[in-house]
């Protein structure tokens, strides 16, 4: 099969994949309930969004119940009085055409925003490009840990330096990461002494991991710098990093990365173990071909065969699975950024779905990591094809 | 005359008795592979170590002074020794700039269960009561011991964990041998539905479906069961895929062709051959999944969701998790007390032991499904 006719195959493919992830999470949601949809679109009501009230004395009734005004007032304004494909046609509709909604004024991320309503993708690219970020350094991480001893483990198979990498990735796999990730702060803070100056309550070296930026005081002019909004969206680009170094204050960039540091270290703790493993069992296979012992064969130096000609080769599976990973990180890192106190997209996420829920940031997440995730599938799919010449498409 | 004996292994029948059976003979070679894999085997040990303690734990009473403060040398706030000595019958929770109310009590501050000592049970750790999951939290008006709610949840953490990796690898066993063996249509469907359910993301399935389920269940067996059903639903789509594979190699065997051709039908083939033959790769996800699913649960309850708001739930995620979070808050306390001069001691204990449990269990876990990996791929065998 043509490589483009696989292509297409495979984007036709997405579209009942998206629809299918699409309708069951308007059905799961909209199963939230009615009278929290309310509050947290409409805001509290002195009569609340129970569907009856008792009757006030002028209009007495049989049964003392009477209809909410509130209640009914709302769904008509909401549009949840219209049959449910109606409603699933609307949704559908809106998400495809890239109408994303807005997020709930009187809903949980009221505590970030206020009492105001914001389009969900301009919130949504204010918390991604963080997490962005931090799954970038996170990547690096694993790369320059599970590349280097994934290989060292197969040349070295079944020795101490393989058994040693295998107990430490699996105890990365196997420590609950909030509980890796409030050690490693209390360590941090312990030992103490950051990058940041010590000033206003930053003398407790705890402030010095916690947060994605520091706190007013320790900056310069004891503010935050214009370019960064009350939100924690950094212009123009959205990298805090980046942005730091565009309006050419490098101590803050520092300090951003610093801040980023230990939990990318939590992060790719907790995700090498399978990437080691990968690179492990793809380098054994590769050592045990033909054209290695060729190699060998020939008098080319053993480090030499190790790093050229298996190295190379045992490399494609790595990057396949490599990119998986990272579309999983998009998703956010909740926990972490939780512990760490970092505004990213997981921290938002973990938000929305408090009580009495964000709906429009919970539909436009979904949506938002569904497609990445499907996407970068493709991607992988089409990139191992690539690399491997023998992976029969179709 | 009578007519020969005709088998499919050849025109002479071989005595029955003589020849193991190939499955048998398949999970003793396995053993013998995986006994000689000492990670597995030390992984083995400890799982069984910890069935035995949730077998045990039905029996297990905690002991009444569980529920009361040790007496002896202990460090006090500000750091100095407090000599309790006498019976300490009294937990008291009197906050420690007043008076004593009785003789012979330990000041607690409620507020700051940093000045409780550790003991030899593990230390106290105050949020619930001691009884599993009957008494109500009455805001910190008791103290549960970490040993005992470890041990209380051992047979907790086993049961939801094994439950919900059966179910998964159950409904993965069943539509993942249907797609792989039937094909077309129905593998086309029945993937599709998996990819969609492979897509959404998982943390916010199980949150949303808590959410949408667990609120209105009053009991806290209903509330295990949905928590292990939201669970599932993020769990069988991994199953169906590895079965499908499997299947996907099975069913191009000759001893299927064979059954097939002696007319078998396609129920029989796929009960008699593909399923126990495609079973194995199950094991090696299941024992992972195991391992990974106290964890999740210890990660949901960080994130706010409580299986049971008003009782002390003893799992071991959870309890992990609430330690987690009241140390959370310690930091900050202590480095203020440790700004002000007085000395803090930092309550590991309350950290370590539930964390040092679902480690032990995870990795264990991870061990023997790694060991299973090597034993059941001829490639990766020493």
């Amino acid at each position: 099969m043509k490589m483009w006719i696989y292509i297409v195959r495979r984007v036709l493919l997405l579209v009942p994949v998206i629809i299918g992830v699409m309708t069951i999470t308007f059905a799961i949601v909209s199963q939230l309930g009615v009278g929290n949809r309310l509050v947290s679109t409409l805001g509290p009501n002195k009569f609340g969004y129970s569907p009856t009230i008792p009757c006030s004395r002028l209009v007495p009734n049989e049964t003392g119940l009477c209809p909410n005004p509130a209640y009914y007032n709302g769904l008509h304004a909401l549009g949840l009085d219209q049959p449910i494909w109606t409603q699933w046609a609307h949704y559908m509709y809106d998400s495809l055409t890239l109408q994303w909604g807005f997020t709930s004024a009187h809903g949980p991320t009221s505590l970030v925003f206020g009492e105001q309503q914001l389009p969900v993708a301009t919130v949504l690219s204010w918390y991604l490009p963080y997490t962005l970020e931090l799954a970038a350094i996170s990547l690096a991480l694993i790369l320059l840990i599970a590349i280097p001893i994934g290989n060292y483990s197969a040349v070295y198979r079944n020795r101490p330096i393989d058994q040693g990498a295998r107990i430490l990735s699996f105890s990365g796999f196997a420590l609950p990461s909030f509980i890796l990730a409030t050690l490693a702060l209390v360590a941090a803070t312990v030992i103490g002494g950051g990058f940041t100056p010590q000033c206003g309550n930053e003398s407790f070296p705890y402030y010095q991991f916690v947060g994605s930026w520091p706190q007013p005081p320790c900056l310069p002019g004891g503010v935050y710098p214009s370019w960064l909004s009350t939100n924690f969206q950094s212009s123009p680009t959205g990298f805090p990093t980046i942005d730091a170094l565009i309006h050419g204050q490098y101590w803050l960039a520092g300090d951003t990365l610093f801040r980023m540091l230990i939990p990318a270290a939590v992060i790719a703790f907790g995700a090498v173990a399978s990437i080691l493993r990968f690179v492990r069992n793809s380098m054994l296979e590769v050592l045990n071909m033909d054209f290695v012992r060729t190699a060998r064969s020939k008098g080319v130096s053993e480090s030499r065969v190790v790093s050229r000609h298996a190295g190379r080769n045992s490399l494609n599976v790595t990057v396949t699975v490599l990119g998986l990973t990272f579309a999983g990180f998009i998703g956010g890192f909740p926990i972490i950024e939780e512990v760490f106190g970092l505004k990213g997209i997981g921290l938002m996420l973990a938000l929305s779905i408090q009580p009495p829920y964000d709906y429009g940031l919970i539909f436009g997440s979904t949506l938002l990591f569904t497609i990445i995730v499907v996407i970068a599938n493709i991607i992988v799919d089409i990139l191992y094809a690539y690399l491997d010449p023998r992976v029969r498409l179709g | 005359m009578t007519t020969p004996v005709v088998t499919t292994s050849g025109g002479t029948p071989v005595p029955r008795g003589k020849r193991p059976n190939p499955r048998i003979a398949q999970f003793k070679r396995t053993w013998y592979f995986l006994s000689r894999n000492t990670l597995a085997m030390v992984g083995l040990g400890i799982i069984i170590f910890f069935v035995f303690v949730a077998l045990f734990s039905f029996t297990y009473n905690a002991p009444s002074d569980h529920l009361q403060l040790y007496c002896g040398t202990y460090a006090g706030p500000g750091g100095v020794p407090v000599n309790i000595s006498g019976a300490c019958t009294q937990v008291c929770t009197y906050p420690t700039g007043s008076p004593p109310p009785a003789p012979n009590c330990y000041p607690t501050d409620v507020n700051n269960p940093a000045i409780v000592p550790p003991t030899i049970n593990f230390g106290t750790f105050h949020g619930g009561p001691l009884p599993f999951g009957s008494l109500e939290v009455a805001n910190n008006q008791y103290f549960y011991n970490i040993f005992d709610g470890l041990i209380k949840g051992a047979p907790w953490s086993l049961g939801i964990a094994a439950g919900i990796v059966l179910a998964g690898a159950a409904i993965g066993l069943v539509l993942g041998s249907t797609a792989g063996y039937f094909g077309g249509l129905v593998d086309e469907i029945i993937m599709r539905i998996t990819d969609i359910f492979l897509s959404i993301p998982g943390l916010l399935l199980v949150l949303v479906l808590l959410a949408v389920l667990g609120s209105t269940i009053p009991t806290l067996e209903g509330r295990v069961l949905v928590l292990m059903a939201a669970f599932v639903v993020t769990f069988w789509p991994t199953y169906t895929r590895i079965v499908r594979g499997q299947v996907l190699v099975t069913r191009e065997q000759k001893y299927v062709e064979a059954s097939r051709a002696s007319g078998a039908r396609s129920g029989r083939i796929l009960l008699r051959h593909i399923v126990p033959n495609s079973i194995f790769p199950i094991f090696v996800q299941l024992s992972l999944d195991v391992g990974a699913i106290p964890l999740g649960l210890g990660a949901i309850v960080f994130l706010g969701y409580h299986i049971f708001p008003s009782q002390y739930f003893p799992e071991w995620g959870s309890i992990s998790a609430n330690a987690v979070s009241q140390v959370q808050g310690l930091i900050t306390t202590c480095q203020a007390a440790a700004a002000g001069g007085t000395a803090c001691i930092f309550p590991w204990w309350q950290l370590f032991f539930p964390g040092i449990t679902l480690f032990m269990f995870a990795i264990s876990v991870n061990f023997l499904s790694d060991g299973l990996r090597d034993a059941l791929d001829p490639r990766l065998r020493r």
